[in-house]
């Protein structure tokens, strides 16, 4: 590369230093991912595919893996619980975004800084708020035995504890993103809208949801790879079986002392998350594609 | 600007301050070093009850016998970290070099992991003189690569103020458990000792616990643990939440406290400080059933290629003097590592009560298929 910069040309140099120079700037980040996430994932890929004695590459690790109905179960309980926590992420998202957007008044303001509080929350405190709060003699079963409920429901220590928890660790997430792709919404296009006469159902639905559509997905993808990747929040709040797959790993690895498996698990979880990673990227390219 | 720039001005002082504090406290040991000292790193799992024992008692009292020597202690909370730590010996190992961990207190299941990789010291009378003082199939119970320096057992905490007659034998404790649903759990075994003593007294009701302790390893025998499986899955209707196991011996001491549960299975060690720290009623009492719930020793590990490895093996030798040995029962009233004969006769009585036979810990790879298959039949109930 040196002798293309030194070569005797200087309009195309001046481009190949530039590149050069690009080249550079991209090269450490590129160097780490390289090194940090592409070399372990390929290694773990064909640590995976070698069979323990020896021979060509075999896909018995994955058949054994998933031939065990725990692991299957928790396979099915990880993306349950991931759809189900963005599902209600994005309900109680949207609206919040679509308030701070459209509001002006001091409730809005309020608003504004509130929701971000739980981003300045370790997870590993929320989690154990969470349980203080929803457990057997917590915060919401005593309030609730006071107005007469005896039937309490078990809200932590299974699913629904984990669901709850990734809600309220999400949701300022969400809205950031969600927030930032309606700021730039033109408040011409909605004023118009309304102009010839369009009732704010309309409105949303002809013009804030298709030009919001981008960000939308760039949001559901980047929290459901957080929730479906998320360790701390299933260890502490969830039950014993079925669990996260990241508490599954870290018990065949720690645990069982079965690494082959815990790498196995981990590959077909690297597996799910890509599919949703490719939704992303597509819709990265879409947006890139938009602002040319 | 005038402020910002004079700011930027001290910069280079502030930054020379701050290195020259950071390298403070390195540089003086190294220059104790050179005077002859030697520095041995001590790394620790536990909890902070023994931490506290290396710290303020052994380690001190180690470096006051033996003055040439240093010590340091690296404090692996809950065995946090632990991976990380084997990881870098593995790492040390392979590419030739020594490493900085002298002295490790660890899980059998860490020590298991090493072996293949040659991390550790095959221990023998000869290395260690006072190793012939430990039972020897104490020491067979890790192939030779741990020293038990201490030991305790897991035992039946309940509140006396909610049961009046506590079980005496593990059907009576089971009977219990069905009698009086929602008041007792145990740890999830992945994440506790004292869970899986209670997981093992189940299977140890089906099979000769024996068969199980020592090195052999057979998955074809974990069949006969089917009748405990089963045992185990009827119970979970029983405990505590429906069936919750909590991750971790505190968790549970902690419900316990909060009497949310009347009984538990709970270490010796831990449940005697959660009560003499006041974090559980005064009214919480400690059993022994029969048959016992297993017992652990826990063990030292010394990494063969440590830069010094004759200062482990002095540490070591020192552990299992009975100098040593009374400080682990006066401090965190544990059971010494060495043959109760060999402790001083006011010690033995005073203990005559407490030093009480447990059953055996079964081995590190029985016990990894104990936590996976309790996992599988029990807490997914299969």
């Amino acid at each position: 590369m040196n002798e293309v910069v030194s070569a005797p040309r200087p309009r195309r140099g001046a481009g190949v230093r530039r590149g050069a120079l690009g080249l550079a700037l991209v090269l450490p980040p590129l160097l780490v991912l390289a090194f940090l996430v592409a070399l372990p994932a390929v290694t773990a890929v064909i640590e995976t595919l070698t069979p323990a004695g020896g021979g060509g590459p075999t896909l018995a690790n994955y058949a054994r893996v998933l031939a065990v109905r725990t692991l299957r179960a928790d396979i099915v309980f990880s993306i349950g619980i991931t759809l189900l926590s963005v599902a209600v992420v994005f309900a109680l998202s949207y609206p919040l975004a679509l308030y701070l957007r459209f509001s002006r008044g001091r409730a809005a303001r309020v608003l504004g800084v509130l929701f971000v509080v739980p981003l300045f929350v370790p997870v590993v405190i929320a989690s154990f708020a969470m349980i203080t709060f929803l457990v057997n003699h917590g915060l919401v079963s005593t309030l609730l035995y006071q107005v007469g409920v005896r039937a309490f429901p078990r809200l932590v220590y299974n699913g629904t504890g984990i669901m709850l928890t990734q809600v309220w660790v999400n949701i300022p997430f969400a809205v950031l993103i969600l927030g930032a792709g309606l700021q730039a919404i033109d408040d011409a296009l909605i004023d118009g809208a309304r102009d010839v006469g369009a009732g704010p159902l309309r409105t949303f639905l002809a013009i804030i949801l298709p030009l919001n559509a981008v960000p939308t997905m760039i949001a559901l993808t980047l929290l459901f790879i957080g929730v479906f990747g998320s360790f701390t929040i299933p260890y502490l709040v969830g039950g014993n079986a079925p669990a996260m797959l990241g508490v599954t790993m870290t018990n065949y690895l720690t645990q069982y002392l079965q690494r082959t498996e815990a790498v196995t698990i981990a590959v077909l979880a690297f597996v799910i998350a890509s599919v949703v990673g490719a939704v992303y990227v597509a819709s990265v390219s879409r947006r890139e594609r938009g602002a040319v | 600007m005038r402020r910002y720039s004079r700011l930027r001005g001290s910069a280079p002082v502030v930054l020379a301050l701050l290195a020259a504090v950071l390298l403070i406290p390195t540089s003086v040991p190294r220059s104790a070093g050179a005077a002859g000292q030697v520095t041995l790193n001590v790394y620790i799992n536990g909890d902070t009850n023994i931490f506290d024992l290396w710290n303020k008692s052994l380690l001190p009292a180690f470096t006051k016998r033996y003055p040439q020597y240093r010590t340091n202690m690296v404090a692996l909370l809950h065995g946090n970290g632990g991976q990380g730590v084997l990881d870098k010996l593995i790492a040390a190992k392979r590419a030739g070099r020594t490493t900085d961990v002298d002295l490790w207190e660890t899980e059998p299941s860490i020590v298991e992991q090493g072996i293949p990789e040659g991390l550790w010291v095959k221990l023998t009378d000869k290395l260690v003189a006072n190793l012939a003082k430990i039972p020897p199939e104490k020491i067979a119970a890790t192939q030779g690569y741990g020293a038990p320096y201490r030991g305790s057992s897991v035992v039946i905490g309940y509140n006396s103020a909610f049961v009046k007659n506590p079980p005496k034998t593990f059907d009576d404790l089971v009977a219990w458990i069905k009698a009086n649903p929602g008041k007792f759990t145990y740890c999830d075994p992945n994440t506790g000792g004292s869970g899986q003593a209670f997981v093992s007294a189940a299977i140890y009701k089906f099979v000769n616990p024996e068969k199980f302790a020592g090195s052999a390893y057979d998955p074809k025998e974990e069949s006969a643990w089917e009748p405990a499986w089963k045992l185990l899955r009827d119970l979970q209707p029983a405990m505590y939440n429906n069936g919750f196991h909590p991750n971790g011996n505190v968790a549970v001491l902690q419900l316990l406290g909060q009497q949310n549960i009347y009984m538990a299975s709970v270490w010796s060690d831990m449940g005697l400080d959660f009560y003499k720290r006041g974090l559980v009623p005064k009214t919480v009492k400690y059993e022994q059933i029969t048959p016992p719930l297993f017992g652990g020793d826990s063990t030292v590990t010394l990494p063969s290629f440590s830069a010094h490895l004759e200062g482990a093996l002095t540490l070591l030798n020192w552990l299992l003097t009975p100098e040593a040995q009374e400080l682990v029962i006066r401090d965190v009233s544990g059971y010494p590592g060495v043959d109760w004969k060999y402790m001083p006769e006011s010690v033995r009585r005073q203990f005559a009560d407490v030093a009480k036979p447990y059953s055996p810990l079964p081995n590190a790879k029985y016990l990894a298929d104990i936590k996976r298959l309790w996992h599988d039949r029990v807490a997914a109930g299969q």
